[in-house]
């Protein structure tokens, strides 16, 4: 078994302290990433994992073993770099097997680990050229194919992707994917990248300055955000974000317009209550042009201040409630500037969430 | 209950540098540290070889008195730093000049550079030695060029003269130290990015503006490392002067350390020889110092785009 | 005056400055070789004779002991001495200075930069300057005239330095190659012998090659410090050269050349990585 439980865990440079006391419990097998704006702790938390940084308080359990005071070698675990890391002096074949080398496995297992690897990934061609040699994705692919040799209890990512450009992160983004089900085998993956957290995860941990803002399943972390930086921080276009204020059952912007207040959500605020309307760009389409909408929802005449064509879909630039707010028209026609137009706003995807705490008012 | 093997990993941690370098350490500190506070304690003592009892002389600050009253220690001292700022600041604006030459120059650019290598690689005695023969009066290259080509009959007195035998000794010096400038310079002409120059020449820099403003700033940090590096051995201009004139003819060519080296082993008065040795000590630290600031606050200011 | 014209010019200048420049570079070093081949005959001769009449290795067979002519100057131990010397304190010199090395470029620790700036104006003392309590020291411990004081000098002396070259070359190999090969199963220290050493090993050789030099041209300290052929290198013995009644220019040059082939030969060798290192080192501090 090779579950990693963290346990209050905090890092401290000097005084300074960068990661608050965390705590995650993370399954056999399961793909947890960990994603978050930089400086937010993710990749401190990951290295703590690894063991390339002491941990200066709390626990870390891989399997039944507490490793705080083990070095990374003893942790059984792997590990991409974000630059790949790949040993410059040794051709793809030693880069693969060196780890088992290390672990002074006789030469029939290192071979036959080191070609069940490169098949896998499809590096048999490339095995006797050096990183030098190797474009990015194939350099990638090696990093992985190092990870992957050991079969260790747990790999660790570290913005792998960050280096490519934006085609081959795709087609990587999915190899992982692919990978992780061919290996099963528990991942904690450290990105950036949102967009790569939905597509990956099987849980998401949403990270900033130091603390967990939310655990969940991608749907989870997407439909029901626990306040307005996860709201803001997953999904993009980002959710617009309105201050308003609960007024005789309705959500009143500042400028005096609103909209009902959402009937899923009614029970959870009170009267004068400050809050924040969130609502998707998804969720807010001119008449006509969203996607059919049998639920409860408020129309408002917006006027359009900048229409970005993006071919399927059509982004419309507009103010809602006296701020800039984002919509968007499916199946899109013709938009010209100033022209004012009907929005539909699906209130049962709205949030609401308070002005002070900035947290949901439902309580998840 | 892990509390004790976890603090003694972290503890090893921490003390992983500090072990990697005692042993630099101990070697500093047992053959210049201790010495250095030796010889602290000797400039306060009337200590002289020949006596070896007088080391227990305490004399408290005769020495430096002796010294800053001592006419020939202020000529010394004065003209040592009168060649250090003439050789310096030569090296520097030969060395920007090779610099800026050799980066023109397209073909056997690294040849030239290797070249230019050599003569920080020589030994100072040796390139003493070679200029204490160019320069000879009788027999010396220069002397048979001039009254070979006819421009003058008489042996002119390259290393006797006042004047002259300073000067050879600074046409060594820069001869020697002058690569120091023009590698580090060159290596910064290669490092620099084209955007800024560009930049300057569509904005209406005219060649003279985009070096001054661009190229000139951009080039500082080098040149700090190039006056660090050297600030770090200027010293060696003794073993030049040692081969060439011996601080003669009659002191005239006189620096601080070679009159170090003259009353500390010629005359044997140890206690002043260690009170002059500190005042060329301070000296070497100070420029050092200066211009390892110079160079963090020029490397702050260029943000590492270097 | 049209362009091309005017390109032509510059060009021509260029290539006239860079020639003048070689030459003054080139000629006193050459001149000296030449000389060394020469006899002393033709050297002192008035008016000077340009083109050499005799040129062989009479004046090297000389300085070494072979042949009709003798020289009073024990060449060969001087040579053995600077040697011995050299290379036993670049040797433990670069292993300090890896070890040193390391530390500046891989940890943080306190007081990081005022130890290095310490480390760095401890070679700023004057030779001449440390000569005085180093020789009243040596003299109480019976190091002088002896190789082993020498090698202890000459290993602190190169320590400073060695360590700013290496902590250089080590920085320049990533961080995340250590920490990848430790992921890998490596103790840190398999990673360093087998990862980050093999990456920095050319760039160590230099700062090697630029400590060997650093102790075969020292003379300041060398003078005070050594007194007979048990010790004496060959900066001092060229200086035994001019104590005599008249200068032997043409032997004199011959042991210049055995001093100078060693430098020219490593330079060639390490010019690449040693402007590297210096520049590395220096500025992205």
């Amino acid at each position: 078994m090779s579950e990693i439980r963290l346990n209050n865990v905090v890092k401290r440079y000097g005084r300074v302290e960068v990661v608050h006391g965390i705590n995650l419990e993370i399954a056999h097998n399961e793909f947890v990433v960990l994603v978050g704006p930089s400086g937010c702790g993710k990749s401190t938390t990951l290295r703590m994992i690894a063991g390339l940084e002491d941990i200066s308080d709390g626990e870390i359990h891989i399997g039944d073993a507490l490793v705080n005071d083990l070095p990374p070698r003893k942790r059984n675990i792997s590990m991409v770099f974000q630059n790949y890391a790949l040993y410059p002096h040794m051709s793809v074949r030693e880069n693969l097997g060196f780890g088992l080398k290390i672990a002074k496995q006789p030469d029939a297992v290192v071979a036959e680990r080191v070609d069940e690897a490169a098949s896998i990934l499809g590096l048999s061609e490339l095995m006797d050229r050096t990183p030098a040699e190797l474009s990015g994705g194939q350099r990638q692919r090696v990093a992985m194919g190092r990870a992957i040799v050991r079969h260790p209890e747990a790999f660790l990512f570290d913005e792998p992707l960050s280096n490519l450009d934006a085609k081959l992160r795709v087609q990587m983004r999915t190899e992982i994917k692919k990978l992780h089900s061919k290996v099963k085998t528990t991942v904690v993956y450290v990105t950036h990248d949102q967009v790569e957290a939905m597509t990956l995860a099987d849980r998401i941990v949403v990270m900033k300055d130091g603390h967990i803002e939310q655990v969940g399943t991608p749907m989870e972390v997407f439909n029901h955000p626990l306040n307005t930086f996860v709201a803001s921080f997953i999904g993009s276009p980002p959710m617009n974000l309105i201050p308003a204020r609960i007024e005789d059952g309705k959500v009143v912007f500042g400028d005096k317009t609103g909209v009902p207040l959402p009937n899923r959500l009614s029970e959870f605020v009170s009267d004068g209550q400050e809050v924040i309307f969130g609502i998707r760009p998804d969720d807010m389409t001119p008449e006509g042009h969203g996607i059919s909408d049998s639920g409860q929802s408020a129309t408002l005449e917006l006027t359009v201040d900048l229409a970005e064509l993006l071919g399927t879909e059509t982004l419309l630039y507009t103010h809602l409630g006296g701020q800039e707010a984002l919509g968007k028209m499916f199946d899109p026609r013709h938009v010209q500037e100033n022209e004012t137009l009907k929005f539909r706003l699906s209130l049962d995807k709205a949030h609401l969430f308070d002005a002070g705490t900035g947290k949901s008012v439902r309580p998840d | 209950m892990a509390r004790t093997p976890r603090s003694s990993y972290k503890t090893r941690l921490a003390l992983t540098p500090y072990l990697l370098l005692a042993p630099a350490f101990l070697v500093l500190i047992f053959v210049i540290a201790l010495p250095l506070v030796f010889s602290l304690y000797t400039s306060f003592t009337g200590y002289r070889l020949v006596r070896p009892d007088s080391l227990w002389n305490w004399v408290g600050l005769r020495n430096y008195e002796r010294i800053f009253t001592d006419w020939d220690f202020w000529v010394a001292f004065g003209r040592t730093i009168l060649f250090l700022a003439i050789a310096l600041n030569l090296e520097f604006i030969f060395g920007l000049g090779i610099a800026l030459l050799i980066n023109r120059i397209t073909w056997g650019q690294r040849t030239l550079r290797t070249i230019m290598m050599f003569p920080m690689m020589f030994s100072p005695i040796l390139v003493g030695y070679q200029f204490k023969f160019i320069f000879n009066d009788n027999i010396g290259v220069l002397n048979n060029a001039l009254q070979s080509l006819g421009i003058s009959d008489a042996a002119t007195p390259w290393l006797v003269d006042r004047n002259l035998a300073m000067f050879s000794i600074i046409f060594a010096e820069v001869w020697m130290s002058t690569s120091v400038f023009a590698i580090l310079l060159l290596a910064g002409l290669f490092a620099m990015p084209r955007d800024p120059i560009e930049a300057a020449k569509v904005d209406g820099c005219s060649p003279l503006q985009v070096f001054r403003h661009i190229t000139l700033p951009f080039l500082m940090p080098f040149a700090f490392i190039a006056m660090t590096i050297r600030s770090l051995d200027v010293a060696r201009a003794y073993d030049i002067v040692d081969v060439m004139t011996g601080g003669g003819p009659a002191g005239r060519t006189e620096l601080l350390w070679t009159l170090i080296a003259r009353v500390g082993y010629d005359n044997s008065r140890m206690g002043q020889a260690n009170a002059m040795a500190y005042v060329s000590i301070i000296l070497s630290v100070a420029f050092t110092y200066y211009f390892f600031t110079k160079l963090v606050a020029a490397r702050r200011y260029m943000g590492g785009a270097a | 005056m049209n362009a091309s014209l005017r390109k032509r010019l510059v060009a021509i200048a260029t290539w006239i400055a860079t020639f003048l420049l070689m030459m003054i570079i080139c000629l006193p070093g050459l001149w000296v070789v030449l000389t060394g081949f020469r006899p002393n005959r033709e050297v002192l001769s008035k008016p000077a004779i340009w083109i050499p009449e005799q040129f062989n290795l009479n004046n090297f067979a000389k300085i070494f002991g072979f042949g009709a002519e003798q020289v009073a100057i024990p060449v060969p131990a001087y040579f053995t001495n600077s040697l011995v010397i050299a290379l036993t304190s670049t040797a433990i010199a670069l292993i300090i200075g890896m070890s040193g090395g390391y530390a500046f470029a891989r940890f943080r620790f306190p007081f990081k930069n005022s130890i290095f700036l310490g480390l760095m104006l401890s070679r700023t003392v004057p030779g001449i300057a440390l000569s005085l309590p180093v020789f009243m020291i040596w003299s109480r411990l019976g190091l002088i005239d002896t190789k082993m004081g020498m090698i202890i000098v000459y290993t602190a002396l190169n320590i400073p330095f060695t360590i700013w070259l290496i902590d250089g070359f080590f920085r320049q190999v990533p961080k995340e190659m250590s920490e990848a090969a430790q992921v890998d199963g490596c103790t840190r220290w398999q990673a360093f012998w087998r990862v980050e050493f093999p990456l920095a090993k050319s760039g160590i050789a230099s700062a090697g090659i630029f400590a060997f030099l650093t102790s075969w041209n020292e003379y300041a300290l060398a003078s005070q410090l050594t007194r007979s052929t048990d010790s004496k290198t060959l900066p001092v013995g060229l200086m035994d050269f001019t104590a005599q009644f008249t200068i032997d220019w043409a032997g004199m040059s011959a042991m210049a050349v055995i001093i100078i082939i060693p430098a020219l030969i490593l330079t060639f060798l390490v010019q690449k990585h040693l402007i590297a290192g210096l520049t590395f080192g220096g500025v992205k501090g």
